[in-house]
């Protein structure tokens, strides 16, 4: 019976492995996949996309005067709903379909570490 | 007499079909010869993978999948391209630090013959034919510029200008490169293409009617 056990265990471990989503990935690696290439590698707002030919630069998230005037609760909204849903660049696509609730919420800490600020009191 | 003339003329008809087949199929093999000879499967994927790989692994890849090669682009442009390849893709493929090397080796223009043969042959069944026209509208630019504004990682033609990011692959003369149900197929379901992109899902954000008008605006791109 206790073998039984253990290999149902095992089977269980395995089909978790096989099941886990291949897009689990760590805030970082999010941040460098998705962010990175406008907001650049350090988040200073200079990804490959940040050429001169677009309307917006876009937002240096090292920047503790700009980052600052957004709450936790804005980050968030932009992540998710991109910048047309929020009043700023069209440019920012929404994410909400893409990266999970979770996910999102480490990315807007993430951003809270690179600015090395808070939102508004 | 006239019955003559049928059995030659039917005679004709299925000599010219085994003929032309046959030799698309000569091409095909000898496609997929030279594409392994020339070490074209050390950067691309010919058969979609088992599963799909890791992230680690997934950006060590150094050149995108082409099992659906032949859903994906015209053929037409992948005989001319294989003879006279221009990056794609202004970033090197996975990279958003080095810039394309553009040192993608060329084919003569037998091999590149072969060699389309076989990437045309490379088809899946996800990309349904006849769904969308390549049209310039104003709703595809208003979707495409103002909606989901695209052209933050893409490369686009505005008037005499070529304006956009650098991290997607260039939509400039994308309608001559793709297929335009492939870009309908794509939007609907990217991973079942690439199993990581850094292009958001927007099934869910636009309706599946604005995701065909922009896949038509996509396809009309010179």
């Amino acid at each position: 019976m206790w073998r039984l056990w253990n290999s149902i265990i095992v089977l269980c471990f395995l089909a978790g492995l096989l099941l886990t989503p291949a897009m689990a990935l760590t805030v970082k690696e999010n941040y460098l996949f998705y962010c990175a290439p406008c907001h650049g590698i350090e988040g200073r707002g200079d990804g490959p996309n940040a050429t001169p030919t677009q309307p917006v630069a876009p937002r240096n998230h090292r920047s503790k005067k700009e980052m600052s005037k957004l709450s936790d609760q804005d980050i968030i909204n932009v992540i998710k709903f991109g910048g047309r849903a929020t009043g700023i660049s069209t440019l920012m696509p929404p994410y909400k379909n893409t990266l999970t609730e979770e996910e999102i919420v480490e990315l807007k800490d993430y951003l809270r570490e690179l600015c090395q600020c808070r939102g508004p009191e | 007499m006239l019955d003559g003339l049928k059995v030659i003329s039917s005679v004709l008809i299925v000599y010219i079909f085994i003929a032309t087949g046959s030799h698309v199929w000569a091409g095909v093999e000898e496609g997929r010869r030279l594409f392994v000879e020339k070490g074209c499967t050390e950067c691309h994927t010919t058969e979609r993978p088992a599963r799909a790989p890791t992230f680690q692994e997934f950006l060590k890849e150094k050149g995108p999948p082409l099992w659906y090669a032949g859903s994906k682009f015209r053929k037409d442009w992948l005989r001319k391209w294989l003879q006279a390849p221009e990056p794609v893709r202004p970033m090197a493929y996975n990279s958003i630090k080095e810039r394309n090397p553009a040192n993608h080796p060329a084919l003569d223009g037998k091999e590149a013959e072969a060699v389309t043969e076989y990437l045309a042959s490379l088809t899946t069944d996800r990309v349904k034919r006849g769904i969308v026209k390549p049209k310039k509208t104003v709703r595809g630019r208003i979707i495409f510029e103002k909606k989901l504004g695209c052209y933050g990682c893409h490369l686009v033609r505005k008037g005499k200008r070529v304006v956009g990011g650098l991290s997607g692959p260039t939509l400039v003369g994308a309608g001559k490169r793709l297929n335009p149900d492939w870009i309908y197929a794509f939007l609907k379901d990217q991973n079942f293409f690439i199993p990581y992109t850094s292009m958001p899902i927007y099934v869910g954000i636009v309706t599946d009617r604005e995701m065909r008008v922009l896949s038509g605006y996509v396809a009309a791109m010179e």
